[in-house]
């Protein structure tokens, strides 16, 4: 974090360099909209509210499908981990929905389930979970056999055991698990948002360029780029306060 | 016998599948059992509806990914070995690596078009971030005995780029590259459903939007055999010509 605003100076010249090309007249308007077209645009729609209203439509897929891979996946991971024939069960047909791209599910989903927000959390969800539970499994299966031996010494059930001891012990790589799945619910969500939807930041970019509003469908892309950001450096910054009692983080 | 047990769970929940299917119980148009859609997928093939978009998902794939190989390779290797360029650039490509470059795909239509420019220019600019960074990371992390014993006999800064820290940073690229197709397939279907033109992720929406859920999952079942052919390729690429690698040994 220190290094942060060093690091920040090139995106800086980059966005100096397109405002004096577009100043200059060297980047039409009808290419590219000026740097502070965009963000006047940007100001004007969190000001009207409009950004916060679709923010929290995507907020509420994303997060609804988000919290639903994590705990389906943390649970399947730790049993898989622990259990041999549940991971011959499971194993398997993750590895056939691995190499799916979960956008391509979308349609098939939106005839099962409909075109409204269920559909869309269903893949969110289902795109975000591989990544947990197989964080999850590893960081299960990797566990000090010295925790599991000494709680199992002193009678500790097995499902005691699970969430007593193999989850904290695991939670370092569950937490990398998770923030892979915070990029992707991202990704799927702009994918579900263009295919089809009436609310939300993909909706809000489609229907911008598609009426040909550049600087407005600019902002919104802007503005969503810098709350992905914003999501990954609090949720690290979170991880860091809570789990400064583990090992891995001395 | 291990691959009869890794295959059981499979074949029952395909099994379970067949029998709620033809229970009765749900619209087999909307939920078909796995046999109709076997079937459905031999034959898209046969009457060869789905090669013409087949071969345009596979060509935008691959196209900008060749390109984002061209552009990401030198410039990584060039901000693993000179202080400006690491300097400017992997502030760069480190903050925009995970942002969703989808989101773009209103705005490359308006600058390449609906055709097949602005899906190839997309994944070209979804895979440079991996192949910068992977390379990048190669580059840097090289031992530093090699680059002397090439300075010592005056190599000049380009031909070692070229012949010395290239080659010793393949291993590091390859990487870039199994995740670059991941990411190169995904996009090409993506922006396929998203503003048409051709290739399978157009096939897919269509397939939506009459209804026909068969023809759907054929296409889904398509889509990800190219994702794992194209992963698996890029494996088989990787083990056949890196064998002498330092870093593969």
């Amino acid at each position: 974090m220190k290094a942060f605003p060093v690091k920040i100076i090139p995106l800086l010249l980059v966005l100096a360099a397109w405002q004096a090309a577009s100043s200059s007249g060297a980047l039409p308007q009808s290419v590219l909209p000026s740097f502070s077209d965009v963000a006047t645009s940007l100001v004007a729609m969190l000001r009207s509210g409009e950004i916060a209203q679709h923010t929290a439509a995507s907020f509420a897929r994303a997060g609804a499908g988000f919290l639903a891979a994590v705990a389906v996946g943390v649970t399947l991971g730790l049993v898989m981990a622990r259990i041999d024939a549940v991971q011959r069960a499971v194993e398997p047909i993750l590895l056939l929905i691995y190499p799916i791209p979960k956008p391509a599910i979308i349609p098939l989903f939106m005839v099962w389930l409909g075109i409204g927000d269920f559909s869309k959390i269903a893949v969110i969800a289902l795109a975000c979970m591989l990544p947990i539970v197989t964080a999850t499994f590893n960081g299960a299966r990797s566990v000090d056999p010295m925790l599991v031996w000494s709680a199992q010494a002193r009678g500790t059930s097995q499902r005691r055991l699970l969430w007593r001891v193999v989850l904290p012990a695991a939670l370092p790589q569950i937490a990398a698990g998770v923030r892979t799945a915070i990029a992707i619910a991202i990704i799927v969500l702009v994918s579900a948002e263009f295919i089809s939807s009436e609310a939300g930041l993909g909706y809000l970019i489609f229907s911008y360029g598609g009426a040909g509003a550049d600087d407005a469908m600019l902002a919104v892309v802007i503005y969503l780029a810098a709350l992905g950001f914003l999501l990954d450096r609090c949720y690290l910054a979170g991880l860091r306060r809570l789990m400064s009692w583990h090992a891995f983080a001395h | 016998m291990p691959l009869l047990i890794r295959i059981l769970p499979i074949a029952l929940v395909l099994t379970l599948w067949e029998l709620v299917a033809r229970a009765g119980v749900v619209n087999p148009n909307v939920f078909p059992p796995v046999s109709e859609i076997v079937l459905r997928w031999f034959a898209v093939f046969a009457d060869g509806r789905i090669y013409p978009p087949l071969w345009s998902t596979i060509w935008r794939a691959v196209a900008g990914l060749a390109a984002a190989i061209a552009v990401g390779v030198p410039l990584g290797l060039l901000m693993g070995r000179t202080r400006w360029a690491e300097w400017f650039f992997e502030p760069l490509f480190s903050f925009g690596f995970p942002l969703p470059k989808i989101a773009l795909i209103p705005l490359y239509v308006h600058w390449f078009g609906i055709f097949s420019l602005s899906k190839v220019m997309l994944i070209f600019t979804d895979c440079l971030f991996p192949m910068v960074l992977f390379s990048y990371h190669g580059a840097r992390g090289l031992s530093p005995m090699y680059l002397w014993s090439a300075q010592s006999r005056g190599t000049g800064r380009v031909r070692m780029l070229w012949r010395v820290v290239l080659p010793l940073s393949l291993a590091s690229i390859y990487d870039g590259v199994q995740v670059a197709v991941v990411v190169a397939v995904l996009v090409a279907v993506v922006t396929e459903m998203v503003s048409g033109g051709g290739g399978l992720g157009e096939m897919m929406i269509r397939s939506y939007r009459y209804g026909d859920v068969r023809t759907a999952f054929a296409t889904l079942v398509t889509i990800s055999l190219v994702g794992y052919a194209l992963f698996k390729l890029a494996q088989w690429l990787r083990g056949t010509l890196l064998h002498w690698h330092v870093a593969e040994a």
